[in-house]
């Protein structure tokens, strides 16, 4: 768990904020408090680790809304809605939109706590995953294009002979290019090579 | 009167008849008389002359005789023999036997002759003697030979001389016979042959010396006596001989008939003459007198009535009765009334030219008026009247049409035969019903357009010739608005709805195609009678005379009925309507109206509770995340105290409580489907008593549930009448509040009434209503609370009534309220 983690409570009650400040804090965990979305999306910048705890029904811009707009701007946070009035369809809207969970008030301490650890995991994993995307996307971009003309063929599962023919160069000129590839993209093995690639490709295409 | 002329003029005639009468009819019978004694003269003649043939005859026979021819053989007479004649007394040898004479009178001789004529034998049969002048040559007969028989006087006596050639056996002719026969009484009477009738005698007359020589009775008529002395007892007709001229005397046969046969006839004639006139007199008179009567009588009867058809048709002008001879009355009268008649005649006449001609302006006005088109033809169908209406209805004009074939100016082709055997149909049946003339038939304009008309033939039987008038009339119009009719009455059987008619015995008269499920709910047909229920109905309506509505249910489908009588008819007209769709979206109404009720009430209440658990929600999640806080921190700190610990969790405990009871109260106010179903009210008061159990405690009251032994089931949305009860208990509790606390009660009661609804009370000890908010008690907003909405009893009202129920409050006699829901029982509501 990344200790600048911070969990985000919006709510417009303000016993309520203080109320889960005082609890949330008692495991060690930053909190910070917003009395409406708007409030929040003027202070918030993307990249800050952590979550955030949404009063699905609020004056001005509603949990919903606020959701609709961070999936507008790409920004991924996970979301845990407070309910307070049992209102499923609002509920099933909201998790469709992407919330990681909901929590219906008076809520439970216990259950509170951990679904706030699972959604700064998810934060935290989805953080390095976005690091090591960038990590890679760096090394490719320092291959030339014949290298990655080379590393696209080698990750195929293509023999140097088969790279040679086809690019019209002698082996030898794929093997010194592949080489140059291993060492650019910082890789181990073939094998760790075709995961980056696949890496890449998964997170990168965005 | 009649009597005295009929016997005058009966004498008249008598006498003139014996005037005239009896000169014509002597001059008829005495030219009668002659014309008799001619005939009977004649008839003795041919009496005589047919004797005489019959001794000619005998002569001829006795002279052919074989005797006289066989005597006669050896016998030669010389001329000189001076011999006297040989004289026989008794019957000679060339005779035959006597019995020849049978009817005849016999000769007085018979003689034989030589051919010179000398007597030669004698046979004398009498005592007379042989006339001298026949002795010896008989000169007298030597002059006359050729002569068979002839009549002469020898001696003043008439004889008859029969002489026959007489031949000798050898044929040789020897000479003659002669029969010698004198013409006396004997020889006439014997002519006769006894017939001699009313004493009319025949004779011998000399015609020169006037005297008769002979008679058939000497002692009438005696010998030689003179004509005129005969012609003083007789009449005479005398005739001469043709046949026997044998003498130069001039003899004739004479046949007299005595004057009194003559005269005894003229009497009787003149007797029967007289008896005839008497009969043709008395005849006459009598025909007369009764001709004369009845003509009289006639007269008589004429006159009478002449002066009461003058009385009568002609007025005052009677003629003026004389007294004196009836025929010159009449003949006044006659003459008086011809006058008049004609007087009135002219009289009529001149009306009658009025009356015709303002018959004739009449007609003509008619004609020019009339809004039929009225067209007269001849029988040769050629028109010969038009009328302006014609004119204008047919565009030609009168003086176009005149003269023109009416089939074929009014008609096309293929209209005209359809006319013509109208026309023959109106010839052939002369008297026709009105209706019957009738016949709608397609004319055509001047321009070809064709149009509908009515057309009527009505034939005129003039004098002398035959005329058709023809009534005609545009009907375009009335065709139009029978079409419009028809398509009117189309309506009844165009409906969707059933429309039905029946009559005062509920027999159904029509029924249209939209019917036939109501028929099928009847059981009936058309033209059957309805239901026993259904005909009482059906009296009742036209005995009232009002309208009645009635709904009835037929394979789950549901018409409305209206029945209105048509009195002046006596039918009742069923006007039904499906109202199945109607009472499904009537009922979705309904469950739209309890969505709506529903809706209000989450509105109020429901509202009200959503908002106030979310307004409690954030406090107490508040202090449940504190007090969880506050035990982890002290926890982390190391410094935890029990106690305290004890008592933070004490706070989240009863936080968790309070969110509980919230959720509660949401669960009461979800959002439910109102669905009726049977349920015991009991259990329905039980858990509303359980609802507000915490409240009433709040209070310090135990609700006091007198609830009945037996199951009340009713069907009922369960929800809503849990509503309606929650929201009385809560009004008494809130009434509970403004009253000391050991004051405070709380009942509700359920029992079943007498009318077998369900009974449930909710009384408390209150203040009770006031007497100005009894009225207004369930008006929306109208509230005696701060914090009320004044919508709870409004929408209790709304379910209780929609349940069929009522809902009512009462101030009790020892204070405080009670409020009563009645509601159906189950039994109730399956009966309904």
């Amino acid at each position: 768990m990344n200790n600048n983690a911070t969990v985000f409570v919006v709510d417009d009650d303000l016993a309520m904020r203080n109320s889960l400040k005082w609890l949330i804090e008692t495991v060690g965990i930053k909190v910070e408090t917003y009395a409406s979305a708007e409030d929040f999306i003027k202070s918030y910048y993307p990249g800050r680790a952590g979550c955030l705890l949404l009063d699905v029904r609020m004056p001005g811009m509603s949990g919903l809304e606020l959701q609709e707009y961070f999936n507008e701007q790409g920004i991924k946070i996970p979301v845990i809605i407070i309910t307070g009035h049992g209102d499923v369809p609002m509920s099933v809207r909201a998790m469709k939109a992407g919330a990681v969970d909901f929590i219906e008030k008076p809520f439970n301490d216990e259950l509170l706590l951990e679904s706030i650890r699972n959604a700064l995991d998810l934060d935290q994993d989805q953080r390095s995953i976005q690091a090591e995307r960038a990590e890679i996307a760096a090394r490719l971009a320092q291959l030339t294009p014949r290298e990655h003309e080379v590393m696209e063929m080698v990750t195929n599962g293509k023999a140097n002979k088969e790279i040679a023919s086809s690019l019209g160069v002698s082996a030898k000129t794929v093997e010194a290019h592949r080489a140059r590839v291993m060492e650019k993209m910082e890789a181990a093995s073939l094998a760790g090579l075709v995961k980056m690639v696949i890496a890449a490709n998964l997170y990168g295409d965005h | 009167m009649s009597v005295i002329i009929g016997v005058f003029c009966g004498l008249v005639v008598w006498a003139m008849l014996d005037q005239v009468q009896p000169q014509a009819l002597r001059s008829i019978f005495l030219e009668e008389l002659e014309n008799r004694l001619n005939q009977q003269a004649r008839e003795t003649l041919i009496r005589f002359d047919n004797y005489v043939l019959a001794h000619t005859s005998t002569a001829r026979l006795l002279a052919n005789h074989r005797q006289l021819a066989n005597y006669l053989e050896p016998i030669y007479w010389y001329k000189g023999d001076p011999d006297q004649p040989k004289y026989y007394r008794s019957t000679p040898p060339w005779l035959p036997s006597s019995t020849l004479w049978q009817s005849l009178v016999r000769p007085s001789h018979i003689l034989l002759l030589d051919s010179d004529q000398r007597t030669r034998e004698i046979y004398q049969l009498g005592e007379r003697n042989l006339p001298v002048e026949l002795e010896g040559t008989n000169e007298l007969l030597l002059s006359e030979r050729r002569v068979q028989a002839s009549l002469t006087t020898l001696g003043d006596r008439p004889y008859l001389l029969i002489s026959e050639t007489a031949e000798d056996a050898t044929g040789t002719e020897m000479g003659s016979l002669m029969l010698v026969a004198p013409i006396d009484e004997q020889f006439l009477a014997a002519s006769q042959q006894g017939v001699s009738p009313n004493g009319v005698l025949v004779g011998i007359l000399d015609a020169d010396e006037q005297r008769f020589l002979a008679s058939s009775d000497p002692s009438r008529l005696g010998f030689q006596k003179y004509l005129p002395e005969v012609e003083a007892n007789y009449s005479v007709t005398a005739q001469s001989f043709s046949e026997y001229d044998g003498s130069t005397l001039n003899l004739q046969f004479a046949t007299l008939v005595p004057h009194t046969v003559v005269e005894e006839i003229r009497d009787r004639v003149a007797g029967l003459e007289r008896r005839q006139r008497l009969v043709a007199a008395f005849t006459f008179v009598s025909v007369f007198t009764l001709v004369f009567y009845l003509l009289s009588e006639r007269l008589n009867r004429i006159l009478r009535r002449v002066s009461r058809f003058s009385q009568r048709a002609l007025g005052s002008k009677q003629p003026v009765i004389e007294r004196g001879n009836q025929l010159f009355v009449l003949e006044d009268w006659i003459h008086q009334f011809i006058q008049l008649v004609r007087e009135t005649r002219e009289e009529m006449r001149q009306q009658h030219e009025t009356e015709m001609h303002e018959s004739e302006m009449l007609k003509q006005a008619i004609m020019e008026t009339a809004l039929d088109s009225i067209i007269t033809i001849d029988r040769q169908g050629v028109i010969i009247e038009f009328n302006p209406t014609a004119e204008q209805t047919l565009g030609h004009s009168r003086d176009q049409a005149l003269g023109k074939v009416f089939v074929e100016l009014i008609f096309n082709q293929q209209n005209q035969p359809q006319f013509l055997r109208l026309m023959d149909d109106v010839l052939s049946s002369r008297d026709q019903h009105p209706d019957e003339m009738r016949h709608e038939m397609t004319a055509i304009k001047r321009g070809g357009a064709a149009f509908p008309v009515e057309l009527a033939i009505k034939p005129i039987r003039l004098k002398n010739r035959l005329a058709f008038t023809i009534y005609m009339h545009d009907i375009s119009n009335r065709r139009r608005i029978e079409l419009e009719i028809r398509s009117l009455a189309k309506f009844a059987s165009e409906s969707p709805n059933p429309i039905l008619r029946v009559n005062r015995r509920g027999v159904i008269i029509y029924a249209n195609n939209a019917s036939e499920q109501l028929l099928g709910y009847w059981g009936c047909e058309r033209a059957q009678t309805l239901p026993l229920y259904w005909c009482n109905r059906v009296s009742d309506i036209l005995r009232s005379g009002r309208d009645w509505q009635s709904q009835v249910t037929n394979n789950e489908q549901v018409f409305s009925l209206l029945l209105t009588p048509v009195v002046d008819l006596g039918y009742v007209n069923i006007y039904g309507r499906d109202i199945t769709v109607e009472l499904e979206a009537e009922r979705q109404a309904r469950e739209h109206q309890q969505e709506l009720i529903h809706v209000s009430r989450l509105s109020t209440m429901g509202e009200m509770a959503t908002g106030l658990a979310h307004e409690l929600n954030q406090p107490l999640s508040a202090i449940a995340n504190y007090a969880n806080g506050s035990v982890r921190r002290l926890q982390a700190s190391g410094r935890e105290s029990d106690d305290i610990l004890y008592a933070l969790g004490q706070i989240s405990a009863q936080a968790d409580r309070a969110g509980e009871i919230i959720k509660r109260l949401r669960a009461l106010v979800g959002k439910q489907a109102p669905v009726r179903r049977v349920a015991d009210i009991n259990d329905v008061i039980r858990e509303v008593c359980s609802f507000v159990e915490f409240e009433a405690r709040k209070t310090g009251v135990e609700i006091e549930q007198q609830l009945s032994l037996n199951a009340l089931t009713t069907k009922i949305d369960v929800v809503q009448i849990e509503q309606v009860l929650l929201n009385l208990l809560r009004n008494a509790l809130d009434a509970l509040l403004e009253i000391p606390e050991d004051e405070r009660s709380l009942v509700i009661q359920s029992q079943c009434n007498e009318g077998g609804q369900v009974l449930i009370q909710v009384l408390d000890s209150g203040t009770g209503i006031k007497e100005k908010d009894q009225a207004r008690l369930f008006e929306p907003f109208f509230t005696t609370k701060e914090s009320g909405m004044g919508m709870g009893l409004v929408i209790s009202r709304t379910i209780i009534e929609d349940h069929n129920g009522s809902i009512s409050a009462q101030t009790r006699a020892e204070g405080g309220t009670c409020f009563s829901v009645l509601l159906p029982s189950d039994r109730k509501n399956d009966e309904q």
